[in-house]
């Protein structure tokens, strides 16, 4: 999130697309309720009515999967009508910057295609620069080449009568949409997006946001109170494990994962970026000081300016290499692993295609599985259809202690770190995962001193005392991630102050590139400092009256509640929307006043910076030459669709996307023997795989068993009724369902066809509730995002049957 | 004593004037008086031990706060009013905190499952992690790549893959990530994915 | 103490059902044992170790979806009938909370099948439940234990929109009166259920019955009773 969930109170008109907030982020309606009782206009665009939809004022039904074509139409309606906010357009994106004269699109295909690859190169993307390599600009956005224009070409495509067709959205209800959205671009009004796995699960995730951050760029929406692009994220912690770069392609902070091509630190540093604009702060610049000071927190003093910090002791990935999820669990199904650790997790029911992941783990010679409750994947050993027999694979299960048994901190969406005390002990032989990864590295580490072996330098080089009193301590670890002075500093660089050996970092700012500080993430630090432990705090001042509650808690970077912030203020710094100033340039004293902001820079003037710092260029970017499938986002239609031809162009599907070609992998599209659209989603009562919830007996009773939601139309059209036990089935796998027939779901009208679309939650698996049903993700394919390989699981084809034996009914009626 | 049945109960109330109490009816109220009396009037978390926690389940990060008795058993578990994002509400999922303390079917002991077994065996953490680690580095030793196929230095374990967590806090998402990059893991992965 | 009411505003209800699982985690009910029979709503039903139920309800308005959703529990009357049959059947296991309001049952009284039965029948909202195993009777408590203590009920404390409100009968009709007049404008059926003579006061936006069977007391003679029974305690 740009934002944060309390902000949802300061929004005029919250849209909600691509996810169901009321249903998966409940008490986070408490703050669009708020917004609501304040007047404001709550929008749910989604393929079913649910209970976010039940509460909207305006609720509109897409087909999963068409969400560009629907923001499309949004963006061409924005510019048609002229409600862009010019002076935001101007001056804080890249709308004025000329484009490479070779870039062009046609028929779907963005210039610089190679079929045989499957990919784009991308130079011909590249925005001009002038002899000074700054970018070259037209303020008036009229050259052709510019941005804007280029913009308003692309989106030209994107008439009601297209977007009707590809969204089965009727054009009164895009209308009424666009409209109350649109109003928004005044700058004394805001307007926020919600989104989740309803965007990112497609083929086309990363350009589903794109398009929509395309939108909040142009009505000015971005750094402002009640706007901002935000995503509800799916766990408790999901947020801060993605910062702790528990991903293939980063290390902590959000820095590329070494590569094959940097072979030395100095290589490394190259991917440092750069601007030649002195108007661009392009915090990045500062990468070697972050990459220097974990090299630190990993190796200590073993890490030297001689070895490059143990740089080469880090892992690297081949030039192009993708290790992320759909490819691990392939590898491992072609038996590329023999160790495998599930931690925290349940892959036999959460990974797209899990009939695929399950066989893969029979591949394996040994598994730990550490989690707080038996599961799928635990016991895959002992599913449906297996013969333990016949398994070789060695499982160890170990025991963790649950949330409230242990002490830490974890990041909320709004990246609010909150520090959690220890209320009980875990029970019998249970600790925390902690401790165990903490106990297991040592006995790794004494194999390795006793018998040597393989490169054994990262092993032996690394800093692992996190003790006190003999005893495993968090918050030697918590102060790890914030970073220590490694030296005494006579005179720091950024504040000629003098600071001690072995203090905490006051924050990032005050790393060096030389190995005289550590820090295990630079976005967390300033977390846990010489103050104290910043995430422990529970004071409820609110200096704005805007919700920030600047100290309780604490937010990365730096305890900024709301990023980008510079843009909710004029080039003189002072608000644009004076009722929700968030900041404000006190010109006397010259400095700022509110929320902490994008850098201590003064206001942007004529002089002075951009205010989109993480941005080389400065300005949000509504061309985005960095991503696989290009500048812009365009309609594709999912892998598995209804239709035989996308109604914009020539490209069925997503041109880049990785096609997976083994047995296990199989596709259908336009197959009548999978007519519907199928989607996978979440109740209220349970969560993920409920590899938690389906333990807990209060959530059972209320969500007890698997079930698939569909029109009365399909069910009038496939003879079942409502509580009828159903076959959903794919060309993957089947899984049996009770039928929730309901109007809540309508068949589509797409290219002139009948296309009906049905929906299960992804929460069951065999193991528990003995009768609670399958996984869905039986059903859902091995296919991903070009730009994440997030798997599409919000829209692929399925067919669904009546199962011919249905249990005895019981006479008596709910 | 005669027994009011529902139409009773409207004919008398039909004709009883306003302010109609019981015990004009002639009702002894006594027992129910005592039944008062032996109502929960102690609140069951008085003096119980309270600790602030934040819910595990999805990414609002609503507070929570459990109340543990003498012994340190966990007895009660709801929304943190000082919070103020969730300022005392939970969901349901949140509501249920309670039952992931106290479970009986929580997983207490290392369980070890034997190549070809079809059962558990209960094992303990030392015999556990020893056999864990070595392992590892029998994996390790034996699928480590100092170069690729294009020669250039790697230095990484191609045979062993990770996926978690999100369900680990912070410092140990960060503990966690170390530990692997340190064994040469490139495979990493978790729920951010999917 | 004054007495006290409930104020649910099904405006502003979403079914997160935190209501229904914090009602189980306060008084430590079980999980019944349910199956998925086509609804959301689950259990099927209030019962002796379910006291608050948040119910769900699909229909179709001027030909869109709508989802009405009830968080039903005891309404806590003014004068209650269960209370009044029970009593006549010389059963002591119901009172009332003269401080509060509250109506109590007393599940550690054995009660039989057919006493219950009459004593369920006379509330015109069917909120008494009996147990087979234990002969006990049981529903919503008002969390009497809580409220004494100044704490809200589990069920209005966890309410993430401001569906679920507790407090003084006179703020509560307040703000009962006062949302009604807002919600009028948009929905011109809106009405407080029974609100003269229950402590749980229910905001609905269409024909109680398109919520739930027992939403409003229907019987006409069964209000035009406990109107008058209630006045001038309880009119607000």
């Amino acid at each position: 999130m740009t934002n944060h969930y309390i902000d949802f109170r300061n929004a005029d008109v919250i849209l909600n697309m691509g996810s169901n907030v009321a249903e998966n982020h409940p008490v986070s309606f408490k703050w669009i309720q708020a917004a609501k009782n304040k007047g404001a206009t709550f929008i749910h665009v989604d393929p079913r009515y649910t209970r976010t939809s039940a509460k909207a004022d305006i609720f509109v039904r897409l087909r999963s999967g068409t969400d560009i074509a629907f923001l499309g139409g949004m963006i061409k309606y924005i510019i048609d009508n002229n409600l862009y906010d010019e002076f935001s357009v101007k001056n804080y994106t890249n709308a004025s910057f000329i484009v490479n004269p070779k870039f062009s699109f046609d028929d779907g295909l963005f210039s610089g295609y190679d079929p045989t690859k499957r990919s784009y190169d991308q130079s011909t993307w590249a925005l001009e620069k002038d002899e000074n390599g700054v970018p070259k600009r037209d303020m008036t956005l009229q050259n052709e080449r510019c941005v804007f224009q280029l913009l308003k070409k692309h989106y030209s495509r994107y008439t009601f009568e297209k977007v009707v067709s590809i969204t089965g959205t009727p054009q009164e209800d895009l209308e009424k949409v666009y409209k109350a959205y649109a109003s928004t671009s005044a700058p004394n009004k805001a307007g926020t997006v919600l989104y989740a796995m309803g965007w990112t699960q497609h083929t086309v995730g990363v350009q589903n946001i794109r398009a929509m951050s395309i939108i909040q760029i142009l009505l000015s929406n971005m750094g402002i109170a009640g706007g901002g692009i935000n995503a509800l994220r799916g766990e408790s912690n999901v947020q801060g494990s993605t910062d702790a770069a528990l991903l293939f392609h980063i290390i902590p902070g959000y820095m590329p994962t070494p590569r094959e091509q940097w072979a030395k630190l100095e290589d490394y540093n190259k991917t440092t970026p750069s601007t030649k604009d002195p108007r661009s702060v392009n915090w990045w610049k500062n990468r070697p000081k972050y990459i220097a000071s974990l090299l630190k927190s990993f190796y200590g003093d073993k890490a030297t300016k001689d070895n490059d910090f143990g740089y080469a002791w880090l892992p690297k990935l081949d030039k192009a290499q993708d290790a992320s999820w759909l490819n691990l669990f392939d590898q491992m199904y072609n038996g590329a692993f023999t160790g495998f650790f599930s931690w925290g997790m349940n892959p036999a029911c959460s990974s797209a295609n899990a009939g695929k992941v399950r066989q893969a783990l029979a591949k394996l010679d040994w598994m730990v599985n550490v989690n707080v409750f038996d599961s799928e994947t635990g016991s895959f050993w002992q599913g449906p259809g297996l013969d333990p027999k016949k398994i070789k694979t060695e499982v160890f299960q170990l025991p963790c202690a649950a949330f409230l048994e242990k002490e830490g901190s974890i990041s909320n969406s709004g990246r609010w770190m909150q520090w959690r005390w220890k209320a009980a002990n875990p029970p019998g032989d249970a600790m925390p995962d902690g401790e165990i990864i903490y106990d297991l590295f040592k006995k790794v580490q004494a194999l390795y001193k006793k018998e040597k072996g393989a490169f054994p330098d990262p092993i032996m080089n690394l800093k692992w005392d996190y003790e006190t009193n003999g005893k495993f301590d968090i918050h030697k670890v918590a102060k790890e991630i914030n970073g220590y002075f490694l030296e005494d500093i006579k005179e720091h660089p950024v504040d000629k102050k003098e600071y001690k050996k072995g203090t905490l970092v006051p924050s990032f700012v005050f790393l060096l590139d030389d190995g005289r500080t550590s820090c295990g993430n630079w976005i967390y630090s300033a977390s846990y400092t010489e103050a104290g432990n910043m995430a422990a705090r529970r004071k409820k001042d609110d200096p704005t009256g805007l919700g920030l509650y600047p100290q309780w808690s604490w937010a990365w970077p730096v305890n900024r509640r709301i990023i980008y912030n510079r843009a909710s203020v004029d080039v003189d710094g002072n608000p644009r929307d004076p009722e929700r100033a968030i900041l404000k340039w006190d010109a006397v004293n010259k400095k700022w006043l509110g929320d902490v902001p994008d850098g201590p820079a003064p206001p942007m003037g004529t002089e002075g910076v951009y205010p989109f710092i993480m941005k080389p260029d400065g300005v949000a970017s509504i061309f985005g030459p960095g991503l696989k499938d290009g500048p812009f986002p365009e309609h594709y239609e999912p892998l598995e669709c209804p239709i035989e031809k996308n109604i914009m162009s020539s490209q069925r599907i997503n041109p880049v996307i990785k096609i997976f070609e083994g047995a296990a992998d199989t596709f259908t599209t336009c197959d009548p023997k999978y007519p519907f659209v199928c989607s996978t989603y979440r109740v209220t009562e349970h969560w993920q795989t409920g590899v938690l919830t389906r333990w807990l007996p209060w959530l059972v009773e209320a969500e007890p068993q698997m079930f698939c939601e569909m029109s009365l139309e399909l069910g009038k059209l496939r003879g079942i009724q409502n509580g009828d036990r159903v076959i959903v089935e794919t060309s993957r796998g089947k899984v049996e369902a009770v039928a929730i027939v309901t109007l809540r779901l309508k068949p589509f009208t797409i290219a002139g066809q009948t296309v009906h679309q049905i929906g299960l939650p992804w929460h069951y698996g065999w193991l528990q509730p003995k009768d609670g049903g399958e996984s869905v993700n039986l059903l859902t394919p091995t296919i991903g995002d070009p730009n994440t390989m997030i798997p599409e699981s919000k829209a692929f084809m399925a067919n669904v049957t009546k199962l011919t034996a249905q249990p005895a009914k019981k006479s008596k009626k709910a | 004593m005669k027994v009011l049945t529902r139409r009773d109960f409207l004919r008398v109330s039909g004709i009883t004037a306003a302010g109609l109490t019981l015990s004009r009816l002639g009702f002894d109220l006594t027992p129910a008086y005592v039944y008062a009396a032996e109502l929960r009037t102690e609140l069951r978390i008085k003096g119980a031990k309270e600790t602030p926690t934040v819910c595990c389940f999805c990414s609002v990060g609503c507070g929570i706060l459990v109340s543990t008795d003498k012994s340190g058993k966990v007895i009660n578990a709801e929304g943190d009013p000082d919070h103020p994002i969730s300022e005392g509400a939970l969901c349901a999922k949140g509501a249920s905190s309670y039952q992931i303390a106290v479970n009986e079917k929580r997983l207490s002991k290392v369980r070890y499952r034997a190549p070809y077994s079809n059962t558990w065996k209960e094992v303990a953490w030392e015999w556990a992690l020893g056999r864990i680690a070595s392992n590892i580095k029998k994996s390790r030793d034996k699928s480590f790549m100092e170069k690729n196929a294009d020669g250039k230095v790697v230095n990484r374990t191609n045979g062993i893959a990770s996926v978690g967590s999100a369900a680990m806090d912070n410092e140990e998402c960060w503990l966690y990530q170390k530990f692997l990059r340190s064994l040469g893991l490139i495979y990493i992965e978790h729920q951010a994915r999917i | 103490m004054a007495d006290k009411s409930f104020f649910i505003d099904t405006t502003k209800c979403t079914a997160c059902r935190g209501c229904q699982i914090s009602c189980k985690q306060w008084n430590m009910n079980p999980a019944t044992k349910t199956v998925q029979k086509g609804s959301h709503q689950n259990p099927d039903d209030l019962s002796y170790s379910t006291y608050k139920l948040v119910r769900f309800s699909e229909l179709e308005v001027d030909g869109k979806p709508r989802w009405y959703f009830f968080p039903d529990q005891c309404r806590h009357c003014s004068t209650a009938p269960c209370m009044v049959v029970a009593e006549s059947m010389g059963i002591q296991a119901i009172t009332k909370d003269e401080a509060t309001g509250a109506i109590l049952f007393n599940p550690k009284i054995k009660v039989k099948a057919k006493d219950f039965s009459e004593i369920r029948s006379a509330c015109p909202w069917d909120i008494p439940r009996w147990d087979e195993k234990t002969q006990g009777m049981a529903k919503c408590t008002m969390c009497i234990d809580r409220i004494k203590e100044g704490l809200l009920p589990a069920c209005v404390k966890t309410c993430p929109t401001g569906a679920m409100n507790f407090g003084d009968r006179d703020k509560m009709i307040d703000m009962a009166q006062k949302t009604l007049n807002a919600v009028k404008a948009v929905y011109p059926k809106a009405e407080l259920l029974n609100f003269e003579f229950v402590r749980t006061i229910f905001l609905v936006t269409d024909d109680p019955k398109k919520y739930h069977k027992f939403a409003s007391a229907e019987d006409t003679t069964v209000i035009a009773s406990l109107k008058k029974l209630a006045e001038p305690a309880l009119v607000g």
